[in-house]
């Protein structure tokens, strides 16, 4: 097979950091090729280099045995080089026809000729078999669909190169087949794919070759006959992968929070809730398993007082709900880790110590006068303890948190949300984009609050993690209840399924 | 790395004062004038005598007012640009008050005071409301209400409270009137303006309330999260920030201009804003800007009758320090600024070695 | 009322429509770019004096329009050197520029003329149908034929503004820019380039909508002549929804507006004339009031964009 890309001893350097150092890769055409690593493990910087978006900070660049600099996204796209972002790069407001025409410099003329372009279009969908409706808005088309007209707008500007960014993370078991075939269809017509995850399923199935990456190096290439999953794990992580097994606990205590039938726009499949049933008791951890963006945004808002629901009732440790404010549950002694740490959980422009401190400044504990007196020793003090106990790195408990790695942002939440002994915690996402050690000390501290008696709703992307840590699974699809099942010895096929809608 | 912050937001606005001061100098030489001569009558107009120093504060005072009122709300988030509305409704509730309940005295300057911070109270909650509840945006409400109480202010000088054939207010009594500080211009007004922005400042950081509004300043997505009631703290910034900008209007009424006439309070507004962006939203360092400004308007005629250089060169000096200090500050927030730094010291630290 | 009022209302509407358009497609230009700009009052305030003084120097009107397009672009590259460069908060920046150009202005005006100088006038610019030697009291005739050229430019502007972004492949390109920099970027759109392409455009309008006022509305300068207009246009685009067709209904309301408060002010009716003066503005207020919380326009606004962001 001819060679279609090469990198050679390429790096990129942020300030001090080395996001990639030394990199060599080659990519045949016609061949998927897979970046194998963590979060992390600087996959997305170097796909960031080779669509021209950085430029490398030394190395070379070969396309077709030519050296090329690729100066900016447009060059790159001039060189047959296209990707399709885990963070689709569609504009919203936009329809699928404009989004895929987008930048288009092949058409001469300054009207766009609607007709032409249409045909056009359709010719190559057809082609590969990447079904899209092109007057419908953006917004309209589920996230499958969005993905086809991303891997549609590559082809149509002449990718000969197609890099995708975990196609997979959010889509459905289906429309992973779906992709998958796309996939085969195109290497089959020469094009070469560059596959990024971190599925080892996905990764054994559809690969040709695999590179792993580790802190920002290449370790290795690998035929796919030639290695096995486990191989590749423990390649990924530098070491023997010893999965860690909590002691699943099997008889819950009383309830602490019991939702009925909760509807909050039901008629919304991604953003709501249709007549969810869940009770999470004291000292056992309930995993919300299901693909991103089935309502499990909105459960979790709903049990932190953040949503209100249209119907349905929720009982608060035996007593019903009457009025929801994120401050009357804060009050009923509920802890809430957010999905998005930066956004919801941390004043970013605030010090780690006041962030520690967010939620209690008006205790006794902290200031005096009924609040209108700071006790800033106090709180010093108290954010030092915390500092220690929670193993927050800063240069100071002054370093404002946006300044913070994402592990120590939440160890920040963490310190906060867990100290005051909460009777329910809802933690969403809280290892998303962590890396081993943090989600590890994450998991610990959740497990701990449990044999504490706290109840724990954990609601995540990542089955593994609902495997690793809940005692009962229950999953959800469309913002419905699809299964609860047991989290000792859990049925892996059926909950596969039941996550899939079936 | 808490120092270092500190020190840069203390040196681009020094930095921007200098700059903006090489560039009034070299208008001023461009316009015939020796500089260094226009500066020296601009330094001894602001601060040469006793007597200067007290024409100078009084004329911080109101800036002092405006200045505080956009730190309190931009504190909370709230960009509200309608300080010269509320400081203007402020002063015709004082004028009204004082020229027409019949008390004079002590008694009358407290009702003055107080009726002039619910009117600037009142007025910007206006905005407040049409913002927590409508969705609007705080700066073009505010800014259409500052026309509306300048065209208000004009119907009470012109018709309602007017006196004689020329367009202004009656006087206000000499016993309602502010006692003067060592019989210089400024008078208690400038005190009250330290109390209040030492009072903002102990509200901002020393307590729990405080805290939790510069919380919701910061990121109110976070805030809700954590259970602070945003909406109340989005009004209450509105009512305080108004509320301040009403007791200026009421302090200059009573302490300096006695009447409202035509012009009275225009720009307040806007120089408010720009004090307090300059000063980084802190309120001490807010009223030291308001200080400086004071002092570079009163300098300003001084250096006229000095060198014929018009007094409006010390409009252009503070503009481009809020040109210069606001972009300034934003180049220190960019990632290559910081990697600059970061290899300037590594260097250092070679060097030593 | 009679016909007379209602025809001459009209009629002022539309020319009191005018700067605002110029106003609001500066900002709309701006906005679908990303950037989100508070600063044209100030902009349309130096448009303005530069307007007045070039149009008194060289007796052209014209070429005072054209030199308040240029100093508008000039003191706008400022606004956007802080804005895309250096990532200021644009906002704060739009601000800034609030406070510098106006006082710039009225700097300008007092070195050109000295202190206490008597109030100096300009001749405005004439109308098509006073060039073509047309005299008529038909209303249509008035309507069409009795107007400056800078009404004819900003209707013609408008209808431009429209197709660019409709139909063109620019203008698409434009819009991604402000819904979405980054994937613009990754399309191989030029952002940094369309920013300033973007902010180019909107001094110069802003820069003409001031100096319209110079050279086709008041015969000589005063510091705040401008009178809020920078703001009503931003309202204006909001009341719009971001489409020139939408920007220029708004406009003509507002001009409505305006025109409605000066007929009011001179037929009196024993109200102190100043009431009639709130009208544009509180109608500002009460139109976004009513508008109320649906939230539109370009999702990029006001967001910095750093093409090597971590």
């Amino acid at each position: 097979m001819d060679e279609f890309l090469r990198m050679e001893h390429v790096s990129k350097r942020f300030g001090d950091f080395y996001a990639n150092r030394d990199i060599n890769l080659s990519i045949r055409k016609g061949e998927v090729h897979t970046l194998l690593g963590e979060n992390g493990a600087g996959k997305s910087t170097l796909m960031n280099v080779l669509i021209g978006l950085y430029q490398p900070t030394e190395g070379s660049i070969y396309l077709n045995g030519k050296a090329v600099r690729i100066g900016s996204p447009a060059q790159a796209v001039k060189l047959g080089i296209g990707m399709v972002h885990q963070h689709f790069m569609l504009v919203e407001a936009m329809t699928v026809f404009e989004n895929i025409i987008l930048g288009d410099r092949n058409t001469k003329g300054i009207f766009i000729d609607k007709e032409a372009r249409k045909k056009e279009i359709l010719e190559l969908a057809e082609r590969y078999g990447l079904d899209v409706e092109l007057d419908k808005p953006i917004t309209e088309i589920a996230v499958g669909a969005q993905q086809r007209v991303e891997i549609l707008k590559a082809l149509y500007r002449g990718a000969e190169l197609l890099i995708l960014d975990e196609p997979s993370a959010a889509l459905t078991d289906i429309e992973v087949e779906g992709l998958f075939k796309i996939m085969k269809k195109l290497t089959d017509e020469g094009k070469s794919i560059i596959f990024i995850s971190h599925k080892m399923r996905e990764v054994l199935r559809i690969s040709d070759r695999i590179t792993i990456l580790r802190a920002g190096e290449v370790i290795t290439t690998l035929e796919r006959s030639q290695t096995d999953g486990q191989e590749l794990a423990n390649l990924m992580i530098g070491r023997e992968l010893t999965p860690s097994h909590y002691e699943k606990v099997e008889e819950p205590g009383s309830s602490v929070i019991q939702l009925r039938g909760v509807d909050y726009h039901k008629e919304s499949k991604h953003n709501g809730l249709n007549g969810v049933s869940l009770t999470v008791g004291r000292g056992e951890i309930v995993g919300i398993a299901g693909v991103d963006g089935n309502g499990q945004s909105q459960l979790a808002q709903v049990v932190t007082g953040v949503l209100t629901p249209d119907a349905g009732e929720v009982d608060m440790k035996g007593s019903k709900v009457a009025q929801f404010t994120p401050n009357g549950f804060i009050l009923e002694n509920v802890s809430h880790i957010p999905e998005d740490r930066n956004k919801m959980g941390l004043i970013g422009n605030m010090s780690v110590k006041d962030n520690i401190v967010l939620k209690s400044t008006d205790s006794p504990e902290f200031s005096s006068a009924k609040g209108y007196h700071l006790k800033k020793k106090a709180i010093r003090d108290y954010a030092l303890k915390m500092q220690e106990k929670y193993d927050i790195r800063c240069t100071s408990i002054e370093q404002e948190t946006r300044n913070l790695s994402g592990g120590n942002q939440q160890k920040v939440i963490l310190a906060r949300e867990l100290e005051g002994h909460p009777d329910l915690l809802v933690a969403v996402h809280p290892t998303r984009g962590l890396d081993i050690g943090a989600t590890r000390f994450v998991h610990d501290t959740m497990i701990e609050a449990r044999d504490k008696g706290c109840g724990v709703l954990l609601i995540s992307a990542d089955f593994d993690e609902i495997l690793e840590v809940s005692d009962r699974i229950v999953v959800m699809f469309e913002g419905q209840v699809m299964g609860v099942f047991s989290g000792k010895n859990p049925p892996i096929e059926e909950i596969s399924l039941a996550m899939a809608g079936k | 790395m808490k120092n270092s912050n500190k020190l840069v937001s203390f040196l681009v606005p020094v930095i921007s004062i200098l700059l903006a001061f090489i560039i009034g100098c070299v208008i001023m030489a461009v316009l015939g004038a020796n500089p260094f001569v226009a500066l020296q009558s601009l330094w001894i107009g602001a601060f040469g005598s006793l007597r200067n120093v007290g024409t100078t504060l009084a004329r911080s005072t109101p800036l002092i007012f405006t200045g505080l009122c956009a730190c309190f709300a931009y504190r909370c988030g709230v960009f509200n640009l309608g300080g010269e509305g509320q400081f203007l409704m402020g002063s015709i509730v004082c004028c009204y008050i004082a020229t027409r309940s019949g008390i004079e005295g002590l008694p009358a300057i407290l009702l003055c005071l107080i009726g002039g911070a619910v009117a600037g109270g009142l007025w910007a909650l206006v905005a407040g409301l049409l913002k927590v509840y409508r969705g609007q945006n705080e700066m073009i409400i505010t800014i259409m209400l500052n026309y509306v109480a300048t065209l208000f202010m004009g119907v009470v000088y012109t018709n309602w409270l007017r006196e004689g054939s020329v367009p202004q207010t009656e006087s206000v009594p000499d016993a309602t009137k502010l006692s003067r500080l060592f019989g210089l211009r400024a008078t208690t007004a400038f005190v009250i303006a330290i109390v209040a922005g030492l009072l903002v400042y102990y509200f901002l950081f020393y307590t729990s309330k405080g805290f939790q509004l510069r919380a919701v300043g910061l990121n109110m997505t976070a805030a809700q999260f954590n259970g602070f009631a945003v909406k109340r703290y989005i009004l209450m910034s509105f009512i305080v920030s108004g509320a301040i900008a009403g007791l200026g209007g009421s302090a200059e009424l009573l302490g300096t201009q006695f009447r409202l006439i035509n012009g009275f309070g225009a720009g307040y507004g806007f120089d408010g804003v720009a004090m307090a962006l300059i000063g980084q939203l802190h309120p001490l360092a807010t009223i030291l800007v308001a200080i400086f400004f004071a002092a570079l308007r009163v300098g300003s005629t001084t250096m006229q009758a000095a060198t014929g250089v018009p007094t409006s060169v010390s409009d252009i000096i503070q503009a481009l320090v809020i040109v210069f200090t606001v972009a300034g500050l934003a180049m220190v927030k960019l990632p290559q600024f910081k990697a600059f730094l970061v290899r300037l010291t590594d260097k250092k630290k070679k060097e030593a070695v | 009322m009679d016909w007379e009022f209602v025809s001459n209302l009209l009629l002022a509407s539309v020319r009191m429509a005018t700067p605002l358009i110029f106003l609001s497609l500066a900002e709309l230009y701006s906005q679908r770019a990303g950037l989100v700009h508070i600063g044209l009052e100030g902009l349309a305030a130096i448009g303005s004096l530069i307007g007045f003084l070039v149009s008194l120097i060289t007796g052209s009107p014209l070429l005072g329009v054209v030199a308040g397009a240029a100093v508008g672009v000039l003191v706008n590259m400022i606004y956007a050197y802080a804005t895309i460069n250096l990532c200021a908060e644009q906002i704060v920046y739009g601000m800034a520029i609030n406070i510098f150009a106006p006082a710039l202005a009225s700097f300008i005006y007092r070195v050109y003329f000295g202190a206490g100088s008597e109030l100096v006038q300009v001749s405005l610019m004439s109308t098509l149908a006073s060039m073509l030697g047309i005299t008529s009291d038909n209303f249509f005739v008035k309507l069409l034929l009795d107007q400056t050229l800078m009404v004819y430019l900003a209707y013609g502007l408008v209808f431009f503004t429209a197709i660019y972004f409709n139909k063109t492949k620019s203008g698409l390109n434009f819009k991604a820019v402000g819904e979405y920099p980054k994937a613009a970027a990754t399309l191989g759109i030029n952002v940094v380039g369309v920013k300033y392409a973007a902010s180019v455009i909107c001094g110069a309008l802003a820069g003409i909508g001031g100096a319209y006022l110079t050279t086709c509305y008041a015969t000589t300068y005063t510091d705040g002549n401008v009178a809020g207009r920078g703001f009503i246009a931003l309202a204006a685009v909001i009341f719009g929804r971001w489409s020139a067709g939408g920007v220029l209904l708004a406009c003509l309301f507002f001009g409505f507006c305006d025109a409605l408060q000066i007929r009011l002010q001179v037929s009196s009716f024993g109200v102190p004339y100043q009431f009639f003066q709130m009208i544009p503005y509180i109608a500002t207020v009460v139109v976004l009031a009513v508008i109320g919380m649906k939230k539109a326009g370009p999702k990029g606004v006001g967001k910095p964009y750093l093409r090597e962001e971590r």
